[in-house]
């Protein structure tokens, strides 16, 4: 009797476990994709300290996650027993990881190396910045990363790895990860449809219209081949 | 997930790209706001954007910065815009620069060809996913079919893509729309460059990749000087030719070959890589008709060049078969087969050429000299691919000396050289041109082509080559009637 209890627990603990790497994962998807929107404008007009410290910031977040949701899968895969119920979930969620891992680690090596490009420790630095056409900031980018909260209520013990250390330790995790646990990645069949989601909106093209001035009686132009843009009058200024 | 197994001597380094580290100093300057390139805005209809740039001025910062001429100065633009630096606002998928008001803007240096980290098929099936989430059916015919073969091969990895895409989607829409509109325009360029739709050239087409990493300076241990004696040693061994000689024979060549090198001339009708028109190449297809008279007139070079093109292969063994002197070529043939063949055929196919061509009484037997035929049959006892070498050797320089003088002043060979096509040359205008890279279609796959091949050879066997048995049998009948 006291075997079949204990078992109750055991699932429940491993239930609340696996809805936390899930949920973990979602959080850890935003904070990549945060990441990746503020990296586009290193090195272009916008860039500066608060950007590179905005970058900082969400890494740090994203480090967290990581290393959470590391421990925790580690811990799901080693103690899975044979026929258990959601070893597929479980498995999902480590190649899932593994993913995110790589290509987190992409842009933290592109980071680095665009940050020892374009250094912004002298005033004459800024001026090799590109102009790439922006304009605003990237801070609502980064008030969304900052948003994100790591599903687990324990409050844990995390160091804070610069630059270099963060891709080195990711190696070593990704390394370990692949010869400590025996899941084999192509029988991984994926959830989600090729078409299932759908957010419409405007293409680029309907917003690549150019407005259409009349100066001085020039109307029309050249007409353009396969263009959806509309009639282009270049302004002189 | 990439397999890291870094002792597999894999083919991963690219070849050597160290113009992209000089063609970023160039960029750079670029941006200077007193000697730099000067910038207007863009107009469109929701919103204005700064920072673009037009062509003419792109050409003249280079010419002046570089003290170059401007044709040169537009040949620097276009490779600028190839690697993917700059990008063009208009017509964005041909990637030259056009010396006029076109507009361009810089690309952001996170977008910038690197050439330590290749481009990701992850990043790219993001990107699509991307796209088919923003607008169902954005994606354009080349761009479905990638996404199929990615959601194929990447399937295990699929609900990371997905997850991915939709966060990165959400985290765009948090900037502002001319920023948004900015960085859409980038994403796009950058994967024109590093995916190009088909008609679109970029520079990023760089071949195959090497096996040792092409940019690491070679450290010189005492392996390295090894081989570098040895290099040196083989090259001291080497034959040598007096330099008249071996010039003479360039020359010899050049003089020859000089109309028909699609280079130095231009091809007739037109050359299909700078038009985009095929008719070249359907012009000169293996079995064609009529072959063009550039194509005749090769075959008047060597005998090697009437055998190399299988036209005038078959325009030869046509002037044979009214000889009756068919079996050189068949078996010439065959021992070509036997040399480029499987190795499980082997044997038999030796064994078949004996029957058919080398034994006492074979229905086509060839005429070669004892010593040859002494070789051949003692080598025939444990066949392999050279057995016949001596032999086909033989046949050639017999077809060579004899039977090639005399095809060349035969009938069949001046019917074909009257019947030969001369097309025009083609004159295409700029519109046409672009219409032309619109349609480019790839060519017929080499399966068709190798079973089209098959068909043929197994159609000239069933045509039944004349033999000498056939034909003296025949002679008899009419002598006995």
């Amino acid at each position: 009797m006291n075997r079949w209890r204990q078992s109750v627990v055991e699932i429940q603990t491993r239930k609340r476990q696996v809805n936390e790497s899930e949920r973990a994962h979602v959080a850890l998807s935003k904070v990549t994709a945060c990441y990746q929107q503020m990296a586009t404008s290193l090195g272009s007009n916008i860039d500066g300290s608060f950007l590179r410290e905005e970058l900082e910031e969400t890494r740090i977040v994203a480090h967290k996650i990581c290393s959470g949701l590391h421990r925790r899968l580690l811990t799901l895969l080693t103690e899975m027993e044979q026929g258990q119920e959601d070893k597929e979930q479980v498995e999902r969620l480590w190649v899932i990881f593994l993913s995110s891992l790589e290509n987190f680690q992409q842009d933290l090596k592109k980071v680095r190396a665009l940050q020892e490009i374009f250094p912004l420790t002298q005033r004459k630095d800024r001026q090799a910045l590109v102009n790439t056409g922006y304009a605003g900031g990237t801070s609502e980018v980064a008030a969304r990363a900052a948003m994100v909260q790591t599903p687990w209520l324990s409050i844990e013990e995390t160091e804070r790895p610069d630059m270099k250390t963060h891709i080195k330790e990711i190696d070593v995790m990704l390394e370990e990860m692949l010869q400590r646990v025996n899941v084999p990645l192509w029988s991984i069949e994926p959830m989600q449809e090729v078409d299932g989601v759908q957010e419409e909106d405007e293409s680029l093209e309907d917003i690549m219209e150019v407005e259409v001035v009349s100066q001085n009686n020039i109307s029309g132009c050249c007409q353009h081949y396969n263009c959806k843009v509309g009639c282009l009058l270049c302004l002189l200024s | 997930m990439t397999i890291r197994n870094v002792r597999d001597h894999g083919q991963r380094y690219r070849p050597r790209m160290a113009c992209l580290k000089k063609v970023e100093t160039v960029v750079l300057e670029m941006q200077d706001p007193k000697t730099g390139v000067k910038s207007q805005t863009q107009r469109l209809v929701i919103t204005t954007i700064p920072h673009a740039i037009t062509g003419e001025d792109i050409v003249a910062w280079i010419a002046n910065r570089l003290k170059i001429d401007a044709s040169e100065a537009q040949a620097m633009g276009t490779m600028m815009v190839a690697f993917g630096y700059i990008y063009p606002l208009q017509d964005h998928k041909r990637l030259i620069i056009k010396p006029d008001t076109s507009l361009y803007r810089f690309q952001t240096p996170y977008f910038w060809p690197a050439q330590q980290w290749p481009v990701e098929d992850t990043d790219y099936a993001i990107y699509l996913a991307k796209r088919n989430i923003r607008k169902k059916g954005m994606l354009e015919l080349y761009e479905q079919e990638e996404y199929n073969n990615l959601y194929k091969w990447m399937n295990h990895k699929w609900d990371f893509i997905v997850m991915q895409a939709k966060e990165q989607y959400r985290a765009g829409k948090e900037r502002k729309k001319p920023d948004r509109v900015v960085f859409d325009c980038q994403e796009r360029a950058y994967w024109v460059v590093h995916r190009p739709p088909p008609g679109t050239v970029s520079a990023m087409d760089h071949g195959l990749d090497r096996m040792v990493d092409p940019n690491l300076e070679e450290k010189k241990t005492p392996d390295y000087y090894r081989r570098i004696i040895m290099f040196t040693q083989q090259c001291i061994m080497r034959p040598r030719v007096k330099s008249s000689v071996s010039i003479g024979a360039l020359v010899k060549y050049t003089a020859t070959y000089k109309e028909h090198d699609p280079f130095l001339n231009s091809c007739l009708p037109s050359n299909p890589w700078l038009t985009d028109d095929i008719t070249y190449w359907n012009l000169n297809m293996p079995n064609v008709e009529t072959p063009t008279k550039m194509r005749v007139e090769r075959w008047t070079f060597s005998f090697g060049e009437l055998l190399a093109d299988p036209r005038g292969r078959d325009d030869f063994r046509l002037f044979l078969k009214k000889e009756f002197s068919g079996e050189n070529l068949a078996f010439w043939e065959g021992c070509e087969d036997l040399k480029w063949g499987a190795a499980e055929t082997m044997k038999e196919k030796a064994q078949q050429i004996y029957k058919t061509f080398l034994a006492r009484g074979a229905p086509r037997w060839i005429n070669i000299d004892g010593k040859t035929m002494d070789i051949t049959v003692k080598g025939l006892a444990h066949p392999h691919r050279y057995v016949l070498d001596a032999a086909q050797t033989h046949i050639y320089m017999l077809m060579k000396k004899d039977s090639y003088g005399r095809y060349l002043k035969s009938p069949v060979f001046k019917e074909t050289q009257k019947k030969a096509a001369a097309p025009d040359a083609h004159r295409f205008s700029e519109t046409q041109l672009e219409q032309n890279s619109k349609r480019r279609r790839p060519s017929l796959s080499p399966i068709t082509l190798k079973q089209q091949e098959e068909e043929q050879k197994a159609k000239l066997a069933a045509s039944g080559p004349v033999d000498i048995t056939q034909v003296m049998s025949k002679l008899e009948k009419k002598q006995r009637k």
